[in-house]
């Protein structure tokens, strides 16, 4: 055998290359730290530990969803369901505490019936190769009806003492959901990173096509996004039910698919998959969140929040786009 | 020949401090068919896009018919009658011929609507003028690879070009179909059209071919007429040095049956019969078509067989989908390797242990400082040239990324495996160098299946031929009994004869 010369891999686009990869990791939290400094500008309410600390909490329930929402979207899916399967498990949740009295039953019966929903949903996917548009319309049509049937269109309240506890509880001055969005943050990090099924999500997402015929258990995985961003969602169902104890069948969870997904766009991850990070949806979420504050201080009609996000949105997809 | 149609002088191209063409002269004459070779890297295709108007030159001068010209974006080059046709086809194809030939380019009548008839009329002369028959209202996809070329030839036409670009036009085609192409490539000749032939295949520069110019480290390395030269000693000028030109062929002692199937039939394919054995390496060819690509999506459990067994080391096994394929040790390096083969999202080395991740993991974590030894210990083996891992896979060249789609497999331990059109896209070094591993592969036990439509390196390579014709096995042939010939008879149906 004889060594043959090679120039494959142009070496002379390697500087801008690095460069231009560089962007493409931390474009985000360049564009968050601009923000951060502009609002510490703005307003000298911004930068106090107290408004901070709101900021984290508001995000928290959005945040959660969205990290479930990161996984499912990198895997090559998406799902539309998470706002009607929040409102849905979390009426579940709370009715089940409501009979037994005990808060468990309603937090299991709430986990429970989101796992359920986003298996629904990956099985729909995996074995119905259904779209993954089209099957969480679906489910996010059904789940949303089944709630407002079951609640009559109103809110369901909760009788069991201790369950705000969830949402409201506060250790060393944070708020519970700030710990438990957090947690999940860094957990997802190192599954994505380390786990087996994290390489496989990417993987799937690149090429599909690929993945199967690397031997890739491709439908296993998918349906373990979805389950996992079920139980996600459930985890959010549990904090948005616990903080004002009662959940709405009509407006719990509105659009809350929709908040997730420009999270999950923002953070940098590409909406066909096998590219993006965890650590980029924290970001995007925390973006969301302090242009949402910031319009309140400085007493912009909250109607106008929409127009903001949608810029946001608009301007991150064009920085980011690089291919 | 007094004005050349065209004459690039003096190109020079530098990509941030490095000189991907350091001078480099090149001309065409009217009705001329020049080869333009090299190896990927060389920077045939820094000078083409400067041609086509893709990118600018930083010296010389471009002269079409002894005028200068600026060709500043792919619209001037196309305006100055400059067709590059790449080796993707750009065709849509639920559209018909006629459509695709005048997509962006459409012909109305006053009303503003389009003009069907006249369309399809003009397409029509224009594959009269290729002497090629074809339907301008037969879609696109129903098509073979041969035909869509010559649809993106016509494209060129309709916009009456003068140069015409063909990047690799046969490489996924089989030998009829290049008959086809060259044929066409005759009529252009013939009506004044200069072609640019981009390919790595010798023997057809050999035959179309009447200058040919070779690349090499962003120089001319050679140029001249082809009837001055052979293959031989173009091979050579394109790396530079003498290549091995005999067959890599060794002697090895085959063992115990590994592979046996039995009566698969599949979509498309019926009545398979074929046994592999242990160190062996078995070729399948055909024309496209013939089903062999179809066969190994089968047995790997890609697609659905319908009926027949398969038996690995003996036993009968049940192979639903590629996962199972692994777990009886079956790998697979399939065709299209970008489509198929690699994640381009992914690094080298995370495209390498994919298959074999199972290996990297302990207690649920991947244990990365594992996964780069591996990845070295195969490096050296397969001779990768991918010094750094960690890079997406999309910056080696193909013959790169094959070896690491190969290493996939022997990282998980696979001891069959089955390589789909291995060296599609590779340059000819590389080439000779996934032969290479490939048999060094089996002489250290392993067994393989080579599907490839290149005779000639199956002859140096393979034990046994198994020639498939439309979805049957059409004669399978021992290495001494082997010759490009017989096989073309029975691939192309001239004969056949069932096995027993």
């Amino acid at each position: 055998m004889q060594p043959v010369p090679n120039q494959s891999a142009s070496p002379e686009q390697k500087p801008l290359v690095r460069v231009q990869r560089l962007w493409e990791k931390y474009s985000v939290i360049i564009a968050f730290f601009i923000l951060l400094l502009a609002a510490a500008v703005v307003n000298e309410n911004f930068f106090t530990s107290g408004n901070l600390m709101n900021i984290l909490r508001q995000v928290a329930i959005i945040g959660i969803i969205s990290l479930g929402q990161t996984i499912v979207i990198l895997s090559g899916g998406l799902d539309l369901s998470v706002g009607a399967s929040l409102a849905l498990s979390g009426a579940v949740g709370i009715t089940l505490m409501n009979e037994t009295g005990s808060v468990l039953s309603g937090v299991i019966g709430t986990l429970v019936c989101a796992v359920l929903i986003g298996v629904l949903n990956g099985t729909m996917v995996t074995k119905g190769k259904i779209a993954p548009f089209i099957a969480t319309l679906g489910m996010m049509a059904a789940a949303r009806s089944i709630g407002l049937y079951f609640a009559d269109g109103g809110s369901t309240t909760g009788k069991v003492e201790g369950f705000t506890q969830i949402a409201n509880g506060e250790l060393l001055g944070i708020a519970y959901p700030v710990y438990f969005f957090l947690l999940l943050t860094v957990l997802l990090v190192i599954v994505l990173k380390k786990t087996r099924t994290g390489r496989y999500l990417y993987a799937i997402g690149s090429n599909e096509r690929a993945a199967l015929l690397s031997a890739i258990p491709v439908n296993r995985v998918k349906l373990a996004a979805y389950s996992l961003c079920g139980f996600l969602v459930g985890c959010s169902a549990l904090i948005e039910s616990s903080r004002l104890n009662s959940i709405s069948s009509s407006s719990s969870g509105i659009s809350y698919e929709l908040d997730a997904i420009a999270a999950v766009v923002i953070g940098g991850t590409r909406l066909s998959g096998g590219k993006g990070s965890i650590v980029g949806t924290l970001f995007g979420v925390l973006i969301l969140g302090i242009l949402n504050n910031m319009i309140n201080l400085m007493n912009v009609s909250p109607y106008l929040q929409g127009l903001v996000k949608g810029c946001i949105i608009v301007i991150a997809v064009l920085l980011q786009k690089k291919e | 020949m007094n004005t050349a149609r065209l004459q690039m002088n003096g190109i020079v191209k530098q990509f941030g401090g490095i000189r991907a063409l350091k001078g480099v002269d090149f001309s065409l004459q009217p009705g001329e068919i020049h080869a333009l070779l090299g190896e990927n890297g060389a920077g045939k295709s820094t000078l083409m896009n400067i041609l086509g108007g893709v990118l600018q030159a930083d010296e010389g001068d471009i002269r079409l018919d002894g005028q200068a010209v600026r060709i500043a974006t792919p619209a001037d080059a196309r305006r100055l009658g400059i067709s590059f046709i790449h080796q993707e086809l750009n065709l849509i194809p639920d559209l018909t011929v006629a459509e695709n030939l005048f997509l962006g380019a459409e012909w109305t009548n006053r009303l503003g609507w389009l003009d069907a008839r006249q369309m399809q009329r003009k397409t029509r002369e224009i594959m009269d003028l290729l002497g090629v028959e074809l339907d301008p209202q037969a879609p696109v996809s129903g098509l073979d690879s041969s035909l869509k070329q010559v649809i993106e030839i016509g494209k060129a036409l309709l916009k009456d070009s003068t140069v015409i670009i063909m990047d690799e036009p046969t490489t996924s085609l089989t030998e009829k179909e290049i008959d086809n192409i060259f044929q066409v490539m005759h009529k252009l000749k013939q009506n004044g059209v200069s072609l640019i032939f981009i390919s790595h295949k010798l023997k057809e520069v050999m035959n179309i071919c009447d200058k040919y110019t070779v690349l090499r480290d962003g120089e001319v390395a050679a140029s001249g007429m082809i009837g001055d030269t052979d293959e031989q000693r173009l091979a050579q000028e394109l790396v530079g040095r003498s290549v091995q030109t005999q067959s890599l062929y060794r002697e090895r002692v085959l063992g115990e049956t590994v592979l046996e199937v039995k009566g698969l039939a599949a979509k498309g394919l019926a009545d398979i019969h074929f046994t592999l054995r242990r160190r062996e390496i078995l070729g399948f060819t055909g024309l496209a078509g013939a089903g062999h690509s179809e066969l190994m999506e089968t047995l790997f459990g890609y697609k659905a067989k319908t009926a027949g067994e398969i038996k690995i080391n003996g036993q009968l096994v049940q192979i639903q989908q590629p996962l199972h394929a692994l777990a009886h040790k079956l790998g697979f390096v399939p065709k299209n390797r970008k489509e198929n083969g690699i994640l381009k999202d992914m690094s080298i080395l995370q495209n390498f242990s994919l298959a074999g991740l199972k290996k990297f993991v302990r207690n649920g974590w991947i244990l990365e400082t594992r996964e780069r030894e591996h990845f070295r210990h195969f490096q050296k083996q397969l001779q990768m040239k991918a010094p750094q891992p960690d890079l997406p896979i999309t910056s080696l060249s193909g013959g790169n990324q094959q070896k690491v789609i190969l290493a996939r497999w022997l990282e998980a331990d696979a001891d069959i495996i089955v390589l789909d059109q291995p060296t599609q896209g590779v340059d000819i070094g590389a080439k000779s160098e996934i032969y290479q591993v490939i048999m060094d592969l089996a002489a250290e036990g392993k067994s393989f299946i080579v599907v490839s439509t290149e005779i000639p390196e199956m002859l140096k390579l393979c034990d046994r031929i198994v020639v498939m014709y439309q979805g049957r096995i059409a004669h399978i042939l021992d290495r001494q009994h082997a010759t490009e010939g017989r096989i073309m008879l029975y691939a192309t149906g001239a004969q056949s004869e069932r096995i027993s």
